[in-house]
């Protein structure tokens, strides 16, 4: 029967043949397909199970480790590692709990952690990753690092800040803040490009929340990278190193258009009148945002006879800086019939009228 | 023996300070979520209730509300990770008798309980 069936094949047209040979391969297709999926979901369903068994145990263990003073703990130590820990996925799950233990418990406890931690081989596991190529390696144990307080040897660490990956500069950035307590800043002095705005903010919430020795920011003041300059001036103004102030005052001189910006702005909120002097002198070269950061620097800690003297200065074109000194004059009172200069339809006229009469009253320049 | 219930989400916590008490001489009974825990409560008698705030189900602080009405005497010890002033205030306004912030000392935390449980 089945021979006949064979047979009767042959003389089927290829059409047909075609299609019956299609459709027994699309069939094995999906067949694979369909016990790939279960299989993946079966290992899947294993791995699931085994990380829960292992943490449970490891869970149990360090409960015992860390209140029982009788157990042995070195080969309690080794027992659990020579029993347990097999592939680098368990070395993973270990990893995940010592955090979230060292995360929840402190005081004695956070020593017995951290040598559970030693004990385990999680320190030389986690070494090997960051010198691994994957960075998704390299930031895990940038992260489990950091987050423990375990500090490495610098050269494994100082190329991440220069990493391409965004990730793994933070978790580099971190890794210092966290590890270094006597100069959580040390990586300033090495750093290459730019420090963004995040970064800025990540390491001042740092400093803030981390107990950490707040370092002397003027370290950083010639720095070649006018980002990490920037981000010390302002640093300077929020931990109050008021003793850097001679330092800010000669970054009014900075080639940097933002360092001087910044410096204007520090200047101005610490309330430096000294520093006022060396603004105006150099206010006639400034560019025109640093000059209106001046304007209002005088408006905050200077009075309108330091106002006039830029008068001569700020040309018939520049009327958003007219603007800005007629809004300021108002502040002082000094009877500039401000409401009608600034009509910008003849705002320049004006400024050319109010200029002459500055200088002709021996006020400006 | 004196029992103290657990409430309290976290296996690693409910599991290292089940042991830690248990070691110190208590007999300890464990609540994963807020529905277990006031189940528990009405079933059980208990000396004291140490317990979190952000909890499934329902929160610690209904749960704190559910004692107080409930059960007045037994006293109550928070262990939290908020360290907010305007939570910590709340809680005490509330009744409990003792506030811990997350990350805690094992032995802080015992002799805290001990304490507590002296008064």
């Amino acid at each position: 029967m089945m021979l006949n069936t064979l047979l009767e094949l042959e003389d089927w047209p290829a059409v047909l043949k075609v299609n019956l040979v299609l459709s027994i391969f699309f069939l094995i297709l999906t067949i694979l397909f369909v016990g790939l999926v279960l299989y993946l979901r079966i290992q899947k369903n294993f791995k699931e199970a085994h990380r829960k068994k292992l943490e449970s145990k490891f869970i149990d263990f360090t409960s015992i480790f860390l209140f029982d003073p009788s157990i042995n703990k070195s080969s309690a130590l080794a027992e659990f590692k020579f029993d347990n820990l097999k592939s680098s996925y368990d070395y993973k799950i270990l990893i995940k709990q010592v955090l979230i233990f060292d995360e929840n418990l402190k005081g004695e406890s956070t020593a017995l952690i951290k040598e559970i931690f030693d004990g385990m081989g999680l320190h030389r596991f986690l070494l090997k990753d960051l010198k691994r190529r994957e960075w998704f390696n390299k930031a895990r144990a940038l992260f489990a690092f950091s987050k423990l307080g375990i500090a490495v040897p610098d050269h494994l660490i100082i190329p991440l800040l220069q990493s391409k990956r965004i990730e793994l500069r933070q978790h580099a950035i971190l890794y210092f803040l966290n590890t270094s307590k006597t100069d959580p800043l040390v990586f300033l002095d090495t750093l290459k490009g730019k420090l963004t705005l995040w970064q800025q903010v990540l390491i001042e919430n740092s400093l803030k929340s981390f107990e950490v020795e707040i370092p002397d920011f003027s370290r950083w003041l010639n720095h070649k990278e006018d980002s990490i300059v920037v981000f010390c001036i302002k640093m300077i103004l929020s931990f109050n190193q008021f003793q850097n102030i001679p330092f800010l005052i000669e970054c009014l001189d900075h080639s940097s258009e933002d360092v001087r910006y910044q410096a204007i702005q520090v200047l101005q909120a610490m309330e430096v009148y000294e520093a006022l002097q060396l603004m105006v002198a150099h206010f006639p070269e400034e560019t025109a945002a640093n000059k209106r950061s001046i304007l209002y620097a005088i408006s905050k800690i200077g009075t309108y006879k330091d106002l006039q003297t830029l008068v001569p200065h700020i040309h018939k074109e520049e009327v958003n800086l007219q603007i800005d000194f007629y809004k300021i004059s108002g502040q002082f009172g000094e009877g500039v019939p401000v409401k009608k200069l600034l009509n910008i339809e003849t705002i320049s006229k004006d400024w050319e009228d109010f200029q002459e009469y500055s200088i002709n009253s021996g006020i400006g320049a | 023996m004196q029992r103290i219930l657990i409430i309290e989400d976290n296996p690693m916590v409910t599991r290292s300070l089940e042991f830690k008490l248990k070691k110190d001489g208590y007999e300890v009974v464990v609540a994963e979520d807020g529905r277990k825990a006031i189940k528990v409560l009405d079933e059980e008698t208990f000396d004291l209730i140490l317990t979190d705030l952000m909890l499934p189900f329902v929160t610690g602080t209904q749960i704190i509300e559910h004692i107080k009405n409930k059960y007045p005497k037994i006293p109550v010890i928070v262990l939290s990770t908020s360290t907010q002033e305007d939570i910590i205030t709340d809680a005490f306004k509330m009744g409990v008798d003792d506030f811990i912030t997350k990350p805690f000392s094992p032995s802080e935390l015992s002799l805290r309980v001990k304490r507590t449980l002296s008064k």
